[in-house]
């Protein structure tokens, strides 16, 4: 049994639910995986307690610090350990079921040290007073330090973290897929479903790999500088490019507006992959790959350079020429997702469908990933922004891509999961937690959007005034049935049955 | 109609429904028909396919120019030009921001008269967001320290008193940096 298999079982309620009983011989596509999975959902379950906690900290009136606190450690524990480690353990799994590859040795056992004792150093600074939000918002970090908001000790221990988590995946992540696809020897036992590069359910993995890799590299080049000006390593007197506000927006930026896109085109691929698994008529084929493919070429390269679209109101100090190629490259965007909605929409009508959890969790997510996308859009056309730029709207925007995508990785974790853990799950319950997932979701997301239409700002702690209250009281409602979802998802897993004992297994893939 | 559409939050909001719902009745409608009404495989041919693909790839890119290309006029810059070129000169305010408060050299303004603001951060990221009295933001500006000037010019419409708020998020008060700026009637 690997270390990764004991570390799970050994952990007390979560371990349960991801626990790796299947065939000895997959351990090596399963342990590091499950391990993932699990403690993605533990951060998931602290992200969903603070993220209630927002809205009651308004409504009690309760101090604004306390507020801070909870809407930093609840982003930053939405978007790297819960989110990304999701998509890490779920993606890593599914790639090495497609190639034959391992998912073993120091390089995933370092992505998974790596991001949770980083994301648990920055939980440990944000309780010792950090509130840069999970946007770091610099230099608000080291101006809070010189006007006396918080303490150098939390400012070193809170950035130290976040390296951790940004070597996991602009790193570690992306070096473990490239070496998946392009140089580790193919291994028969370990294939489940061989798929090539040219796959629309393999390339959206790759593409994503080498955008992580690329676009966050000057971030990791200019954070690594601040972390060792800080450690006191360097003077900062070497490192003036590494410190200036404007650098650290742009490779900021860069950096985590290509996160999102390509964790987009990552859970789209992997769409591409599940949906044909559950066709009515069993075709187990996409209506065109050529048309999957083509989508997945034009999100790659519209995503790239429509970052600009979060420096619009910065006008005249971002040109407008830029600007308009934000405008533009992020429209682009929707015309690959316009080519996704039809390659999925036709697959469906022309095979069938099966109706059972995990699709329907990919379908209800994918959903939900193109009515975000419309959101985005709109707040990326230069003229809208002006009016959305800093709303809920865009807090909005950047939750409801999160529970998209989260939704789509937990419907493929669903078809994956009997693999994974030798166990299958409740179907009623899986359907319940579907429904319920997709009505808070979509509650939640349209609360936001309206509040930043009424110019509700984020990261705002006084909700109680020009009526904005009533959108607080609609998140929590949202947020009330997400959560009750998450629950219904966490008794479906912990009371898995074996697949030995007779119960029926999911189609592999 | 127009500048409901591109000139407030809820304008936007309009037109994302106008996306939205379209695509959640048919998308959600398909499902559940292929899902649990009729499962058995569609007889609908290639080339109705490839004449739904042709027609809904150019209502996509339809959408995408007429959206963009009658917006254009509602950009900030292009309204800024038209304004710094026209024959009425505009008031300048020069802005200073710094944490949790807004240094601004002038602070009432009449209808109809061209303002351009200028506004620099002093020490975080702030923002600059002018709400009409109705509550509905008019404009909103971010302001990077070190970068220079952020600039707009605005015409307002209406008198009244006019909320400043700070939309980028800068620490324990971010929610105390506010303003008021005060629009009157215009003087003859």
């Amino acid at each position: 049994m690997s270390y990764a298999t004991s570390m799970v079982a050994a952990v007390p309620v979560f371990g349960r639910m991801f626990k790796v009983e299947s065939e000895a011989e997959l351990e090596d596509i399963n342990a590091w995986p499950a391990a993932m999975i699990m403690a993605s959902f533990i951060w998931f379950f602290a992200a969903v307690l603070l993220g209630i906690s927002l809205p009651l900290t308004q409504m009690l009136g309760l101090d604004a610090s306390l507020f801070y606190t909870a809407i930093t450690g609840h982003g930053a524990a939405m978007a790297f350990p819960f989110v990304f480690q999701l998509m890490m353990g779920v993606g890593l799994h599914r790639a090495a079921g497609c190639v034959g590859k391992p998912v073993s040795g120091w390089i995933p056992a370092t992505a998974f040290w790596m991001m949770n004792i980083g994301a648990l150093l920055f939980t440990i600074a944000i309780l010792m007073g950090l509130k840069i939000s999970y946007a770091v918002m610099y230099p608000l970090p080291v101006v809070g330090v010189e006007t006396g908001q918080w303490s150098m000790t939390s400012l070193i221990i809170g950035f130290t973290g976040i390296a951790g988590i940004l070597v996991t995946v602009i790193v570690l992540f992306p070096v473990q897929v490239i070496k998946m696809f392009f140089f580790d020897k193919e291994r028969e036992e370990l294939v489940l479903h061989r798929r090539k590069l040219s796959d629309p359910g393999m390339l959206g993995m790759a593409m994503a790999a080498f955008v992580l890799l690329i676009m966050g590299s000057p971030l990791l080049i200019v954070a690594s500088a601040v972390l060792l000006g800080l450690y006191g390593i360097l003077p900062f007197a070497w490192i003036p490019w590494a410190t200036d506000p404007m650098v650290f927006q742009f490779v900021f930026y860069i950096f985590a507006h290509n996160l999102m896109e390509a964790m987009a085109i990552m859970i789209v691929s992997a769409v591409y992959a599940t949906l044909p698994l559950y066709l009515a008529d069993g075709t187990r084929q996409l209506y065109s790959n050529k048309l999957a493919n083509l989508a997945l070429w034009i999100l790659l390269v519209t995503s790239v350079t429509s970052f600009f679209h979060h420096f619009y109101t910065m006008f005249p100090a971002l040109p407008s020429a830029l600007s308009y190629h934000g405008n533009i490259m992020s429209w682009g965007t929707g015309v690959g997702a316009a080519i996704t909605i039809f390659t999925i929409t036709m697959t469906i009508v022309k095979h069938g469908l099966r109706a059972e959890a995990g699709v329907m969790a990919v379908l209800m997510g994918f959903t939900l990933y193109i009515l975000d996308g419309v959101s985005a859009i709109i707040t990326s056309t230069v003229a809208w922004s002006y009016q959305l730029h800093g709303t809920m709207w865009q807090a909005g925007h950047t939750m409801a891509v999160l529970i998209a995508v989260a939704m789509m990785w937990m419907g493929v974790l669903l078809h994956h999961y009997p693999v994974i853990t030798g166990r299958v799950l409740d179907k009623t319950r899986g359907m319940w937690f579907v429904i319920l997932y997709t009505v808070g979701a979509m509650g939640l997301a349209y609360s936001f959007l309206a509040a930043g239409a009424a110019g509700m700002p984020r990261r705002f702690a006084s909700w109680d005034q020009e009526g904005w209250m009533i959108y607080g009281y609609l998140i929590l409602f949202f947020g009330l049935c997400m959560t009750l979802s998450m629950l219904i998802f966490f008794i479906d897993v912990s009371k898995a049955r074996r697949i030995n004992t007779g119960a029926e297994a999911a189609p592999a893939e | 109609m127009l500048e409901f559409i591109y000139q407030s939050g809820w304008g936007a909001f309009t037109m994302l429904l106008l996306f939205q719902i379209p695509f959640l009745l048919v998308f959600l409608t398909v499902i559940y028909r292929k899902a649990y009404v009729d499962t058995s495989a569609s007889t609908i041919t290639d080339a109705k396919i490839s004449k739904l693909r042709g027609g809904w790839l150019t209502l996509v890119i339809a959408l995408f120019l007429v959206i963009n290309i009658v917006g254009i006029q509602y950009i900030p810059a292009i309204y800024t030009a038209k304004a710094a070129n026209s024959s009425v000169a505009a008031v300048d305010v020069a802005i200073e921001a710094q944490s949790w408060s807004y240094d601004m050299s002038v602070r009432e303004f009449e209808v109809g008269k061209p303002v351009r603001f200028n506004a620099v951060s002093l020490d975080t990221v702030h923002g600059f967001a002018v709400y009409h009295p109705g509550g509905r933001v008019l404009f909103t500006m971010m302001l990077v320290p070190g970068v220079g000037e952020s600039s707009l010019i605005y015409t307002f419409n209406e008198p009244g008193t006019y909320k400043v708020r700070c939309l980028e998020y800068c620490g324990a008060a971010h929610h105390e940096m506010s303003d008021e700026i005060i629009v009157t009637e215009a003087s003859s």
